[in-house]
């Protein structure tokens, strides 16, 4: 059964440390326990979504830039 | 005793109406931004209106209680849980020492608050235990709470089994789009007319680069009548600056083309003009919003405003609660 990677705050979702740097993770990549995945803006905060466990194929549910939700799933991993 | 086991995102002590008389030195009053929601938690557990609590933003801390007590959780919905059972909003509880509450990421709504029996008994500092961070003043230690503090709480007389009717509460908007009362001025004659008309028409979407200090709104242009682009030099290159002056708490500070509203921990002064004001009685809406929402913005006069706020105020009593 696929992993849901969840948000733990609401605010704005982003894919990459900085506009001008890659994603932290693209569709199909492998993930350690730990890694990041994403950040999420909100207080002119960034905080990091990081995976809680290791996973295979990741795959993006938001876009970058996104509004998101509190427990909203941002990615699901196998 | 509350001891903080997990902080929360800038979780602070405040109190209602907050650091008042200290504006002129550059104190901002502070305080809860949904001061609806955080003194009907107060008046829940047997409190003035006032009385220290908690204010919780986007993620909520994890709380440890080191004595019984009775508590209130008001505001967002940070599907708060005493030892893993869910317990309701708008309700006062009883508490056991040793138990835990945990509040998580914001469902509804962007800011919770806790209210305790008796109330946080942290030092005053200018008259009021409210938590200023970027003076470091109030609150414990002038900053937001940290894991590992403990703050001491006044003897509380509080009942359990009591709530808030819900047409009583404010109704935190799951829409994302929020109507807010904005007054006039004090520099409206410096917008030109069509710029006054696509303020009041357009959208704005409140971006996450926003705090206690200042929301910041992204929206369509501004345009400005003859005092703002045929000025004295002294005033600043901008149409929108202006010779240093006082700003009013809620003003919605025109920095280039920004709007940013001054909210409970803004600057009392600067060099940019305030075409509108929001008033109190609608802070608590900028309080719940979250980034990428939308506002509109609706003119009422200072005593349609003034109104809404006694409203709210007479909600926010003990007469006024319910058996759960």
């Amino acid at each position: 059964m696929a992993k849901q990677l969840l948000s733990p705050l609401p605010g704005v979702f982003y894919r990459r440390p900085s506009p001008d740097e890659a994603n932290f993770k693209n569709d199909g990549d492998a993930v350690a326990a730990g890694d990041t995945v994403g950040i999420v803006e909100a207080m002119k905060s960034f905080f990091p979504i990081e995976a809680e466990e290791a996973g295979v194929a990741i795959r993006f549910l938001v876009e970058d830039g996104a509004a998101i939700d509190a427990a909203q799933a941002i990615a699901e991993m196998d | 005793m509350i001891k903080i086991l997990k902080a929360g995102l800038e979780t602070s002590v405040q109190d209602y109406p907050g650091r008042i008389g200290y504006w002129n030195q550059g104190f901002p009053p502070s305080g809860p931004m949904d001061s609806w929601s955080f003194r009907m938690a107060n008046v829940l557990v047997g409190n003035a209106p006032g009385a220290a609590g908690f204010e919780c933003q986007f993620l909520g801390p994890t709380l440890q209680f080191g004595e019984d007590t009775v508590i209130a959780i008001t505001g967002a919905d940070m599907t708060p849980a005493v030892d893993g059972e869910a317990v309701p909003l708008w309700q006062s509880l009883a508490v056991k020492a040793g138990q835990t509450l945990v509040l998580s990421g914001a469902r509804v709504g962007a800011r919770a608050y806790i209210a305790f029996a008796g109330g946080l008994a942290n030092p005053e500092m200018l008259g009021s235990r409210s938590t200023f961070n970027k003076a470091g003043v109030g609150g414990i230690d002038g900053h937001s709470v940290k894991p590992g503090q403990e703050l001491p709480l006044f003897q509380g007389d509080g009942t359990p089994g009591l709530k808030v009717p819900d047409n009583l509460r404010p109704q935190i908007r799951t829409d994302k789009t929020w109507d807010i009362e904005v007054c006039a001025g004090p520099n409206d004659d410096w917008i030109d007319e069509a710029g006054h008309e696509r303020f009041l028409t357009s959208p704005w979407t409140l971006s996450a680069k926003s705090d206690r200090t200042g929301f910041r709104l992204e929206g369509p242009e501004w345009t400005f009548t003859q005092k703002a682009t045929n000025k004295p030099r002294e005033h600043g290159s901008l149409p929108s600056n202006i010779i240093d002056h006082g700003y009013p708490m809620g003003a919605i500070n025109l920095a280039g083309q920004t709007p940013i509203i001054l909210v409970n921990d803004g600057p009392s002064m600067g060099g940019f003009i305030n075409p509108y004001t929001v008033p109190s009685c609608a802070f608590w809406k900028l309080g719940q919003s979250k980034p990428n929402e939308t506002f509109k913005f609706k003119l009422v006069s200072v005593s349609e405003a003034q109104d809404l706020a006694l409203q709210i105020a007479k909600r926010c009593v003990a007469e006024n609660l319910v058996k759960a």
